[in-house]
């Protein structure tokens, strides 16, 4: 046997790499998305991540009964939490949480003591803040806020559920050294009376339900209820959690499937040209089973080595490489992998697959008379199709009509090799689509729909004088976005509104990014949105703001396609037209700002806003890269073995030729124009296919993301240079092996 | 008066496996001459088939002189010795190895492609007697058929020599004699040069020259001044 695999040795090398491959991208690009919703799932069990946050001034005793009385809370806490600066020399933002009872959306303590409620003298610091500015336990730390001034020793060092992923208006990529979170308890607080503003709750049923009970009762005394997937960091956080997901959907799958097929061809055809030998054994009496034991333990150590190593390394190395690019972004207590038993399935699927093709192969052979199997098998019998006998074909080359003929008589061989090229054809169109569509996402947002350069946040407090002076000022638009909720078909989505007034720095855009009109009395719906919803332009919908309880009936007068904003575009006088307030929240201007404005919460610049966006997507980026890398290295696995296969099954005819006075580079042409018939045919096939899975990911990216899957030119060139350079590559290393040819061996036998 | 058209000059080809040199050929001298009908005899690992290689084109000498047509063959490189294996040499295997792909009559006409010679495939086959099957597969035919089209292939582009490997080797004796037969007829009609290489001593009272070797060398050369037909020969 150990002579066998030494003979075959490119073969074995490649069963047991596509073994591998497929199953450690399977694993590794699964077990990394799974890994990062169980990571931060657990996270949010351990720490018991409130359901929902109800934000009001007036949370005294009397407002915590009667949110009790309503019978939907299994269990609430009290909050203060303030914005503060820590007084050193940088001034960073610190939030800090005064906390009741610390029972829900807890401190995760990872150093010092855990956060005692007694103790009024402690404050427990974010461990990133604290890395960044040098704090450790048992130092002490001031804090400034509202006209207090507290002094705290920190008793320990830790993370919250609610800062995963820390927003701040200043920055999308969290800088530790100006901004962080710390947990005190309620004593700590300056005052005698504690002003709690947050009341965490945890319920049963759905956030809406609770919404609708706590409107029903308690109105217009409180300010927003938010429920947890609203919250910037878990919505944030699960925004990333689906965009991997959809990356570990379809494509493992069909990397799995493609590295599969190849293998068992692999194997089916190794075990074929061991005919001649199987016969031998059996004319010199060895058993039908010894025989096909013997064969099948074959594939079957190289196929579970390489699934076992995949089914190790791939969630070892993959989601650790990935993970360790999100870590300084997102904060979680551990970043592992996760396990599914779809792995082991998806193992075991590989071995039992190749055991069980490994059989069937040995079995037809061994059934045979063994006076038959040592003779070479009879050769098929080609009949002329009609191709043949059109008057053209004598006129063909002999390089075509041996090609055609050779396809024709081995229509297996071309048909696996067509799979196999177009398996990778579409992989290589779905991975670089991936990244062009991302790419689509941000051109789209930055150059054609909200092609700005500054946007400035109103603070909520301004007056509308001084937001039309700091507008005037800055030569800028006033637009206005807002939360609201849609129905139709029984069907309730979360979206936002566009309130546009005129302005031509926002431009809404058709699903081909190109610009569209909305006239001032229509409303437009976006298109995912519209998907969602399942609405047309004519359909009725239901709307309303997210904090009031005004249901509105719109018709859709026009669809709209936005990349990451889903909902609805009107204009100010449409809005007022509805008997909506309008309330201006953004100004955008195309100068650069930078002075502060007393209405003015925040600005950004538009290259701020790119970097920003970037930095969010950098993992997801990156495992488009790895998707690419290893897309390409399955195509140098796969085209290689499919090449070397038909060229062992061809080697003879080649030697013949060579013989009778055919120049190697007629011969290597002979080859190349095969490969290239295949991979052209796979190549066209496979750029469909490929789309299709684009679209069926993108499908599944989540609510807020609307790409329209596109095959770039790039994408597309990228794709056929890829696969017509190894097809090439492979060709010339075969080219070698003509002209090493041995004639005298290869004419000897019959075989 | 013939002319010597190949001529081997103290040939000498060595093999070596490991510290282990074996000499398959050890100064070996011969000539043919044009349109002769020769047999090398010999039995198994004389080295039958080794001298068949060199002369084909297939493999090098370690030392001495192969000449044909006035080519020093042993002083060729790769690329010279496809063309000669191409121009003048017409090869006939044990195993036929046809194209299974192409139909006898693409099988023949297949030389178009390495040899300028204008080559009307039908009338070739018609020579070997298969005018009606020249639109079957190989694998359709039988094997003294499949032979007879690898004898067209080979005498298609008119070489200087037909070179055959044990031609009847794969063949009932009945058959193998009509084979045999259409070889000799070449010979004598055409004025070709065929070479067979066999272990079957009857064909030697054929030959118009017998080459018998035995341990790589030459062990004697015997001219038949009267060779017999092979249809005449007792089998």
């Amino acid at each position: 046997m150990l002579r066998d695999i030494k003979k075959h040795k490119t073969q074995f090398i490649s069963i047991f790499l596509m073994a591998f491959l497929g199953v450690f991208v399977f694993t590794g690009v699964g077990g990394e998305a799974l890994g990062l919703e169980a990571n931060v799932n657990q996270f949010y069990e351990d720490t018991n991540l409130a359901d929902g946050w109800i934000y009001s001034p007036y949370l005294n005793d009397l407002f915590v009964e009667q949110v009790y009385l309503l019978g939907a809370t299994t269990q609430m806490e009290r909050q203060v939490v303030v914005d503060s600066e820590a007084v050193i020399k940088n001034e960073p933002d610190v939030t800090l949480h005064f906390v009741e009872n610390n029972t829900i959306s807890k401190f995760y303590l990872v150093e010092g003591e855990p956060l005692d409620i007694n103790d009024s003298n402690g404050v427990w610091l974010d461990k990133s803040f604290a890395d960044a500015n040098g704090f450790k336990v048992g130092d002490n730390i001031s804090f400034e806020f509202e006209g207090y001034k507290i002094n705290k020793v920190i008793r320990g060092v830790g993370y919250s559920p609610e800062y995963v992923y820390h927003a701040s208006t200043y920055s999308v990529l969290p800088d530790f050294k100006k901004i962080g979170f710390a947990y005190l308890s309620y004593e700590a607080f300056p005052s005698d009376t504690v002003p709690y503003n947050v009341l965490n709750v945890k319920f049963k049923g759905s956030p809406d339900t609770f919404n609708e009970i706590l409107d029903y009762r308690l109105d217009g005394y409180y300010i927003t209820f938010l429920e947890r997937s609203q919250h910037s960091s878990v919505s944030l956080f699960s925004d990333q959690i689906s965009l991997h997901k959809m990356m570990a959907d379809v494509f493992p799958m069909v990397f799995i499937a493609v590295s599969m097929l190849i293998l068992l061809t692999t194997m089916t055809r190794i075990i074929t040209h061991q005919r001649n030998q199987i016969g031998i054994l059996k004319a010199n009496g060895f058993k039908n089973s010894t025989i096909i034991w013997h064969y099948l333990s074959y594939g079957f150590w190289l196929v579970l080595i390489g699934s076992v190593l995949g089914l190790i390394l791939g969630p070892m190395i993959l989601p650790k490489f990935i993970y360790s690019i999100m870590d300084s972004m997102f904060i979680l207590p551990s970043w592992n992998y996760a396990w599914s038993m779809n792995f082991i399935y998806m193992a075991v699927l590989m071995v039992l697959m190749s055991v069980v093709v490994s059989y069937f192969s040995v079995k037809v052979i061994s059934d045979e008379k063994p006076s038959q199997s040592i003779k070479p098998r009879a050769p098929k019998v080609s009949s002329t199709g009609i191709i043949e006998r059109l008057k053209i074909w004598r006129k063909l080359s002999f390089n075509v009509r041996w090609n055609y003929r050779d396809a024709k008589r081995n229509k297996f061989r071309a048909l696996m090799t067509i799979i196999g090229v177009l398996g990778c054809v579409a992989l290589l169109t779905c991975a670089f689509g991936l990244h062009d569509s991302v790419n689509d996402l941000m051109v789209w947002e930055f150059n054609k729909t909200s092609h700005y350069e500054t946007e400035m946040i109103i603070d909520d407090g301004a007056s509308q004088s001084s937001i039309d002076e700091v507008a005037s000022d800055v030569n800028g638009d006033e637009i206005m976005k807002d939360v609201i909720e849609i129905e139709s078909n029984s069907t309730k989505k979360a979206g936002n509104l566009l309130v546009l007034d005129g302005t031509d720095l926002v431009t809404p855009t058709d699903s081909d990014m190109n610009e569209i009109k909305i006239k001032d009395d229509e409303i437009s719906i976006s298109q995912k949105m519209a998907d969602m919803l399942d609405v047309k332009v004519g359909d009725t919908i239901k709307w309303h703001m997210m904090d009031s309880n005004k249901w509105i009936e719109s018709k859709i007068d026009r669809i709209h396609a936005d990349p990451n904003s889903q909902g609805l575009i009107m204009s100010k006088e449409k809005l007022q037209d509805l008997d909506l307030n309008y309330t201006p929240t953004t100004i955008v201007t195309n100068e650069p700002v930078d002075k502060n404005y007393s209405a003015i919460k925040s600005f950004s610049s538009m290259e701020y806003r790119m970097e920003g966006w970037q930095n969010m997507i950098l993992a997801a980026w990156v495992l488009i890269y790895v998707l690419i890398i290893f897309a390409s290295f399955l195509s140098v696995v796969v085209l290689y073995n499919l090449g070397l296969l038909s060229f062992i099954e061809i080697e003879r005819e080649i030697a013949t030729l060579k013989v009778l006075g055919f120049k190697t580079d007629t011969l290597r042409r002979l080859l190349l124009t095969q490969n290239l018939w295949f991979s052209t045919i796979g190549f066209v096939l496979g750029i469909p296919l490929g789309y299709y899975i684009l679209k069926t990911m993108w499908a599944s990216a989540g609510d807020s993301y609307y790409v329209v899957p596109k095959i770039s030119l790039t994408n597309f060139l990228l794709t056929a240079i890829i696969t017509f350079s190894l097809s090439i590559i492979v060709n010339l290393m075969f080219s070698r092996k003509i002209k090493k040819l041995d004639m005298v061996e290869s004419l000897k036998n019959g075989e | 008066m013939m002319s010597t058209i190949i001529e081997f000059k103290n040939v000498v080809k060595e093999y070596k496996s490991g510290n282990h040199i074996l000499k398959a050929m050890d100064d070996v001298n011969f000539s043919i001459d044009e349109g002769e009908f020769v047999v090398i005899l010999g039995p198994s690992g004389a080295g039958k088939s080794t001298l068949l290689n060199l002369l084909g084109g297939l493999d090098s000498v370690t030392s001495g002189q192969i000449i044909v047509n006035n080519q020093n063959v042993e002083s060729f490189d790769d690329n010279q010795l496809t063309e000669y294996r191409a121009k003048n040499v017409g090869f006939i295997f044990q195993f036929y190895n046809l194209i299974p792909n192409l139909t006898a009559l693409e099988n023949v006409e297949l030389m178009k492609d390495i040899v300028d010679v204008d080559i009307d495939g039908l009338e070739v086959l018609d020579s070997v007697g298969l005018k009606g099957h020249a639109n079957q597969f190989p694998a359709q035919l039988s094997g003294g058929e499949q032979q007879r089209v690898s004898i067209a292939r080979a005498v298609a582009k008119k070489p200087t020599m037909l070179l055959c490997d044990e031609p009847t080797g794969a063949l009932d004796s009945k058959t193998g004699v009509l084979i045999l037969n259409l070889l000799q007829d070449m010979s004598n009609n055409q004025n070709t040069t065929v070479v067979i290489v066999t272990h079957n001593s009857i064909l030697a009272e054929a030959a118009d020259k017998v080459i018998r070797i035995k341990n790589g060398q030459i062990e004697d050369i015997v001219v038949n001044e009267n060779p017999k037909k092979v249809v005449d020969l007792e089998w």
